[in-house]
């Protein structure tokens, strides 16, 4: 079957019997090979369904981000060559993103670990998984002695029932010790939205709104749930048409297309939000939405005052609100880079502020569907909890440490020293599919499945229409025979706890399978358990249709403050404002070739790091392309090549995050610098969050000059020739448009 | 051979180099015979000094070949959009110096010039060689080096012809045709000469020259039907290489690159052909009259009337590149514009600048009675014409693609790689080592030509007494 | 040798192409449409072309050189003149560039052993067994769209088990051969032969290329203009932009063209103006 927008569900494969362990035939007996007739091998034993030379298409979740989003991968004689987006997906819509084109790459990556590792004379060498059980065994078996905060459990935002058998697991030590790190959280983002609308996360409807004011808000790159709001942003372009205003220090992918974007002194987004809400409620159009205490306080932030403090012209402001009013139902979102600084919740705060002044609540600004499953969410990060276990485990407090699906030793911040404090630890277990820099300094390493080879079930913390519950499942039999499943590793340490519940379940797809079927009820459906469980496999997920549930916002919640001028550094004179890829993010990707060789969109450089750095300062400083020069922050430093860039304020400088590994592979290995380790220990007030965009940096040229790899050429303007037309609204007839944009 | 061992070094006769005719008539036909067989038995020690650097510099050359045939022409530091490179700009280079010989053999000869008739025959070794180096060029840059013989028409069983509308297929069947009808025309006209070689030959040398002879014997008849012969193929050999030079121009004129969409491209590389083969003949010229003690055939009243003949050259070329830049200037074409202003000023700039100030200004050095006497000046300013003439090969090809149509793959700071250069000039060790090689083996002067000349001028001279 | 075939398809092989309704009896002409107001340059497209046409990684050096191989690039334009803006207050420009499959090729015209041609489905074929490498094509090209082989790319691009991704459907290319993008032709075959066992064309959207597929903002829409009722088919004559014209006569309010149409090369590619709204 080999249709690609017309997948019909008789078409998917039911995954039957298929689990951690290799799939066989079904119900073939025995080849005339192995009777021993025959010594010539057919190169493949499909399954009954499958013509060779004709792929399949199978279901599966994709794990890469948070979005969660539903993909499939085709499959020819039972070698997986790609992924494509789930059209069943309400997430993904069928469509997929760089990120997720790349996991067949870490499926297939040269330096995976395929056998478990241990520690011995100081390198890891590779042992059987009975040394391995043995080893789990004695540290953490049932004659452990550990409890509480003596064990932990490090890892990324894990959620679906992965992260339920790794609480139980811990609970079995009276243990709560999960720590979650996200280095790029939004938890002050998540935070401020608490405050303002009393959800944590509130569906943005992109497509609804006239006109969306981003305070650097890049949900075109980094997400929530960039492939869905990819669609919905492609609609809000249709007639009748949105404007995108972008205000920020450094121009995401969001910003660079944006109608109109703005250039502002990094940390003052707040000032700037708070001038336009002055403006707003001065203009005839306002009629209530905040109460006569906020709308005091912001007197204080005239049109001069603001742009002194933030840089952007006065005449910005009332123009801004004016627009606002215009064109509604309007959109004000709030962005990570306006919410890493030390008064990174204020920012936020202010700036969603300015949604209630405008009504926009329960119009483009709605409360996600009710959910079902709030243990299946994905644990979200907490820098205050990664600090404390720093802490502890520099005290000798931890004894024995697990990790998975997290590398602190690249992206935490240099000053902690995250990877010292490591060395107390007595005993550290990774769960890897690949060697990093936190892995290779554990005593035992495990080689797990690869996302495409593992089940798991995922529930999206942004969950854009209803609720949608990814099924994740193998695209195809697992490569090397060493390596194992998350769950069943988890399950059998369930076991080894003597946890009784688990007994039952042979392997992690049985778990799954009798957790799910159980959830019919809340699925509403018909179906007898057999059918529910192969339709929810064919479809990669369960659904739930509900619609968004109202906000009931709290404008009394938001305290206004005097606005205040941050003080300039002599010594250390610029904002240091490290750039998230959205295929890159926190570096977990960059081991992946395509990624590499994929040239940045906005600077198109490949294969290395770069200090972007606006024209004009360039020249002052007579820095020229290529020149290397040295970022020095109070935490430490790293060189890198610079990039004159006009998309970033002039007294701000940026680096790519995700570069630098030195243990990663050989796809990542020695190529760019790490800025993790500049970011200077500053937090926000309110979260306690690492502020990552507060560091302060001293630029000084080194005298070499290289030559950035990248894949423009001598010019990156137009020249006068007609290849990207631009054309205004007024000149366009949108709505007698043929639009396939997908709904 | 003449027996030779009981003389000291070989003297050449003052009183036989002429001053003011083209050659001494007094000058008996033996002694031709004997200066130029002796040539090939005894030359100047710098022959070998010569004949050895080329070898040197051709190894460097297949050298650098193997490595690029083995690793790709990445190598070569070709990219997207430099896809040609030096070795297109070379290729033309010699084709451009092949014409050389056609000119001084053929058109001189329905000219009735006959003060070319010492220095032809190595004119047309240079335009045998010349095609050799340039199809050495055609291999090398192909990506499937192996598969080059696709693009001629051979019987196949995919029923597949190579594509007819190509300018490169062009290329080949008239180079093809070209080379073949030069190497026909040089052998042709050596049969005479080579006949005395085999005269006055012995043991394996003897056989050689009896063979390539044809069983000469220099009867009328022979010289009848050798004359009729030898005027056909000249007269077929002249548009022959004038459409060979026309077709490698229309490689770029057919296509519309900017900078490259120019009618006049025809004319304009064929007028810089033969100016690069004259400004070579000059050089080869110097040479040989001096390793070869040619000095009495070779003489300065010859070379005057070669460098006349090359400032006339010169100043045809200079026109037709005055007349491009003017037609692109006051013309209508935004990119053309564009792209001549990118020459100018751009990345390789003083390549162009050194191409027009090497092109058409010191050829006036040519202009100057004093100058052309002076043979050390003049074969710097052979070398730095021919160097001017290589620029311009390398000024069309280069800037087009690195200021083309489409910005986004604009270069400003493309260079060759070692690879492509040591290519370059182990074409020239290439081209050298042949032509030295063909000296030592066969007369660099036409000994049956000179001796008519000879004689005409004798009798002529005779005959107004 | 076939002098007859020859003979009998020089009338083809002189015909002046393109011409009016040149495709209106065809089954196929494949067209395609990019939205540049929906593109937001995520490279979303390029990795998935690079995942099913079995693109090699070339990796630092090489890439630094300029040979790349992406058949589909993203190109970032600071706006439309020929001064870098001091901030770039309407955005960047993105322009997803591909083979234009150019009806009147420049490239189809030039290369001596005729390994590049026009499919009676309109799209520019690169036949790899053909090819010798001289490269005229790609010099002829305007739109600096295909890429050569600069070196044996297969010996370093997938070290095991990274091969076991390649398509089967799609050669691997050696050095020494021109490639660009064929509008996923093995995409395009297959469906044919799907299509023709049962007796019927291809339908609309049932047959999309990976770049079409991938794009979250659905800005690549792909299909056979020769079908009237397809969707590419609609939004060009929506936009009234014809194959075989190299100058439309249209009304204002149309924002779709062809890039360098001034050239007569006659794309297959159609892109929408990108929309900026100047007062904002």
């Amino acid at each position: 079957m080999s249709s690609y927008s017309n997948i019909s569900r008789r078409d998917f494969l039911r995954v039957l019997g298929l689990s951690g362990a290799a799939a066989t035939l079904a119900g073939c007996g025995k080849t005339s090979i192995e009777s021993g007739q025959e010594t010539v091998q057919s190169f493949v034993q499909p399954e009954d369904f499958v013509v060779p030379g004709i792929g399949v298409y199978y279901a599966s979740t994709c794990t890469q981000c948070v979005s969660r989003c539903g993909v499939m991968g085709r499959v020819r004689e039972g070698r997986l060559l790609k992924l494509e987006g789930n059209p069943q997906s309400v997430i993904s819509r069928g469509k997929i993103c760089a990120l997720g084109q790349a996991t067949v790459q870490a499926q297939y990556n040269p330096d995976r670990i395929t056998s478990p590792l241990m520690r011995q004379g100081g390198a890891l060498v590779p042992i059987s998984w009975e040394k391995a059980n043995q080893i789990l065994n004695d540290q953490l078996g049932s004659a452990s002695r550990l409890s509480g905060k003596q064990i932990a459990f490090l890892t990324g935002e894990v959620g679906g029932h992965q992260s339920v058998l790794l609480n139980n697991f811990l609970e079995t030590f009276h243990s709560n010790h999960h720590v979650v790190y996200d280095p790029l959280s939004t938890a002050v983002g998540r935070s401020a939205s608490q405050v303002v609308y009393g959800v944590d996360q509130p569906l943005l409807e992109i497509d609804k709104a006239r006109m969306i004011l981003s305070f650097g808000n890049d949900f075109l790159g980094v997400g929530p749930s960039s492939v869905h709001m990819a669609g919905q942003y492609a609609r809000f372009r249709k007639a009748p048409r949105g404007v995108l205003v972008q205000i920020e220090p450094r121009m995401t992918i969001t910003g660079a297309n944006a109608d109109h974007w703005y250039a502002i002194k990094p940390g003052t987004e707040g000032v700037f939000a708070l001038g336009v809400a002055h403006a707003l409620v001065q203009h005839s159009a306002y009629s209530n939405g905040v109460p006569a205490e906020v709308i005091s306080a912001l007197k204080a932030y005239d049109k001069e005052t603001v742009s002194a403090i933030t840089g952007v012209r006065a005449e910005t402001i009332p123009h801004l609100a004016g627009m606002l009013w215009e064109r509604s139902p309007s959109l004000v979102l709030s962005g990570y880079g306006a919410e890493s600084h030390a008064n990174g919740q204020q920012n936020a705060a202010s700036i969603l502020l300015l949604n209630l002044i405008l009504g926009n609540q329960n119009k483009t600004l709605t409360g996600q569907a009710k959910q079902p499953f709030p243990q299946l969410l994905p644990s979200q990060g907490s820098y205050k909890a990664f600090a404390n276990l720093n802490n502890e485990m520099s005290a000798g407090n931890i004894k024995a440490l697990l990790l998975f699906d997290t590398n602190p030793v690249f992206t935490s911040p240099g000053f902690m020293p995250f990877a010292k404090n490591l060395s107390a630890v007595p005993f550290k277990v990774a769960f890897a599919t690949q060697l990093n820099e936190t892995s290779n300094e554990c005593d035992l390493v495990l080689p797990l499945l690869s996302p495409l080879e593992d089940f798991g079930t995922h529930v999206a913390s942004y969950q854009p229409q209803g609720i949608e519950l990814g099924i994740q499942q193998p695209l195809m039999t697992q490569l090397y025979p060493q390596t194992r499943s998350f769950g069943d590793i988890m399950l059998d340490l369930l076991k080894l706890r003597g946890v009784s519940e688990y007994k039952n379940f042979p392997n992690y797809y049985a778990y799954i399978q009798t957790a799910l079927i159980k959830s019919k009820p809340v699925f509403k459906s018909g179906l007898n358990d057999q059918e529910f469980w192969e339709d929810a496999l064919s479809k990669g997920s369960l659904r739930l249709d509900v619609g968004p549930s109202t906000l009931s916002p709290k404008p009394n919640a938001v305290s206004i403050a005097k606005p205040k001028e941050e003080a300039a550094d002599l010594i250390l004179p610029f904002h240091f404002v490290p750039s998230v890829r959205a295929d890159w993010r926190d570096g977990t990707h960059t081991n992946l070739p395509w990624l590499q060789e994929s040239p940045d969109t906005l600077t198109t450089v490949a294969w290395d790091s770069w200090v972007e750095i606006h024209p004009s300062t360039a020249e002052q400083m007579q820095i020229v392309e290529g020149d290397v020069l040295e970022i020095k922050s109070s935490a430490g430093s790293i060189k890198a090549m610079a990039y004159l860039f006009p998309g970033i304020h002039p007294d701000t400088i940026s680096m790519p995050l995700g570069q630098g590994h030195t243990a990663y592979g050989r796809y990542a290995d020695g190529i760019g610098v790490n800025p993790f380790k500049i970011i200077a220990p500053v937090y926000d007030e309110k979260t306690g969050e690492l502020a990552m965009h507060a560091t302060r940096v001293s630029i000084r040229k080194t005298g070499e000059r290289g030559r950035l790899t990248k894949d423009e050429g001598a010019t990156n303007l137009q020249q006068g020739r007609k290849l990207v037309a631009m054309v205004s609204p007024d000149q366009v007839n949108l709505s007698k448009e043929i639009s396939h944009v997908v709904k | 051979m003449i027996d030779r061992s009981e003389e000291k070094d070989i003297v050449v006769e003052h009183r036989f180099i002429p001053r003011d005719q083209d050659i001494d008539d007094e000058i008996a036909w033996a002694k031709i015979n004997t200066d130029v067989l002796q040539s090939m038995e005894r030359p100047r020690p710098l022959y070998w000094v010569i004949f050895f650097a080329s070898l040197l510099l051709f190894s460097w050359g297949v050298y650098c070949e193997i490595y690029q045939y083995q690793n790709g022409l990445g190598v070569a530091d070709l990219n997207n959009p430099q896809v040609w490179g030096l070795y297109i700009a070379t290729f033309i280079f010699w084709i451009g110096m092949s014409h050389s010989g056609t000119l001084l053999s053929a058109i001189l000869l329905i000219m009735h010039a006959d003060w070319r008739k010492p220095i032809f025959r190595f004119a047309e070794a240079m335009t045998t060689f010349s095609l050799m180096t340039a199809g050495l060029f055609v291999l090398v840059h192909l990506g499937r080096v192996w598969q080059f013989y696709y693009v001629v028409a051979y019987p196949n069983e995919r029923w597949v012809w190579p594509n007819f509308n190509s300018p490169l297929v062009w290329d080949a069947t008239a180079i093809g045709t070209y080379l073949t009808s030069s190497v026909v025309f040089l052998y042709f006209g050596m049969i005479p000469d080579l006949a005395i070689c085999r005269d006055a030959a012995s043991g394996f040398r003897k056989k050689f020259y009896w063979l390539l002879s044809l069983g000469w014997q220099g009867t009328d008849r022979q010289w009848a039907n050798f004359r009729v012969a030898y005027l056909t193929i000249a007269c077929f050999l002249i548009p022959l290489a004038v459409s060979v030079h026309s077709i490698v121009a229309t490689d770029f004129a057919v296509s519309q690159q900017p900078g490259w969409h120019v009618t006049s491209f025809p004319p304009y590389f064929v007028a810089g052909a033969l100016y690069s083969g004259c400004a070579a003949i000059i050089t080869l010229f110097i040479i040989l009259r001096y390793v070869f003690r040619f000095e009495a055939y070779m003489t300065m009243p010859i070379l005057d009337k070669t460098c006349r003949l090359t400032f006339a050259i010169a100043m045809v070329w200079t026109y037709l590149n005055l007349i491009e830049y003017a037609s692109v200037w006051y013309g209508n074409d935004m990119y053309a514009k564009q792209a001549l202003i990118y020459r100018a000023t751009g990345s390789y700039a003083p390549f162009w600048w050194a191409m027009n100030i090497l092109g058409s200004i010191v050829p006036f050095a040519l202009a100057f009675k004093s100058l052309r006497a002076n043979l050390k000046i003049m074969m710097v300013v052979s070398l730095l014409l021919n160097l001017g003439m290589w620029l311009e090969r390398f000024m069309i090809v280069t800037p087009t693609f690195a200021h083309g149509y489409y910005p986004w793959t604009w270069t400003n700071d493309w260079w060759p790689s070692w690879v492509q250069w040591g290519i370059v000039i182990g074409s020239f060790g290439w081209f050298t080592m042949l032509f030295m090689l063909f000296c030592k083996l066969f007369p660099t002067v036409s000994m049956y030509e000179v001796k008519e000349m000879v004689f005409h001028r004798k009798s002529s001279r005779q005959a107004k007494k | 040798m076939s002098l007859s075939n020859l003979l009998n398809n020089w009338a083809a092989l002189r015909e002046t192409r393109p011409y009016e309704d040149q495709y209106k009896n065809s089954d196929y002409k494949w067209g395609m449409v990019v939205d540049l107001d929906a593109c937001t340059g995520c490279n979303a497209c390029t990795t998935a072309c690079y995942a099913e046409n079995n693109l090699p990684v070339v990796g630092k050096e090489t890439f630094a050189k300029g040979q790349v191989m992406h058949w589909l690039r993203i190109e970032r334009y600071w706006g439309d003149g020929e001064q870098l803006p001091e901030f770039p207050e309407q955005g960047a420009q993105f322009l997803p560039m591909m083979c234009q499959q150019c009806e009147a090729a420049p490239c189809e015209v030039v290369c001596p052993v005729g390994a590049t041609h026009h499919t009676p489905d309109g799209l520019n074929s690169q036949v790899y067994n053909r090819c010798i490498g001289s490269r005229y094509c790609s010099a002829n090209c305007p739109y600096k769209v295909r890429y050569f082989n600069w070196a044996n790319y297969p010996e370093k691009a997938w070290p095991n088990p990274l091969e076991m991704q390649l398509n089967p459907d799609v050669t691997v290319r050696t050095k020494g051969v021109m490639e660009k993008c064929t509008f996923c032709v093995q995409r395009l075959t297959e469906a044919k032969n799907v299509a023709r066992t049962q007796g019927r064309k291809v339908a609309d959207g049932e047959v999309t290329t990976a770049c079409a597929q991938a794009c979250p903002a659905s800005a690549i829409s792909f299909g056979n203009l020769a079908d009237p009722t397809s969707e590419v088919a609609k939004i060009w004559k929506q936009q009234q932009v014809k194959l075989a014209k190299d100058h439309q006569d249209k009304e204002e309010g149309a924002r779709g063209y062809r890039i360098f149409e001034e050239l007569r090369t006659y794309p297959s590619v159609l892109y929408l103006e990108r929309v900026r709204d100047n007062e904002v």
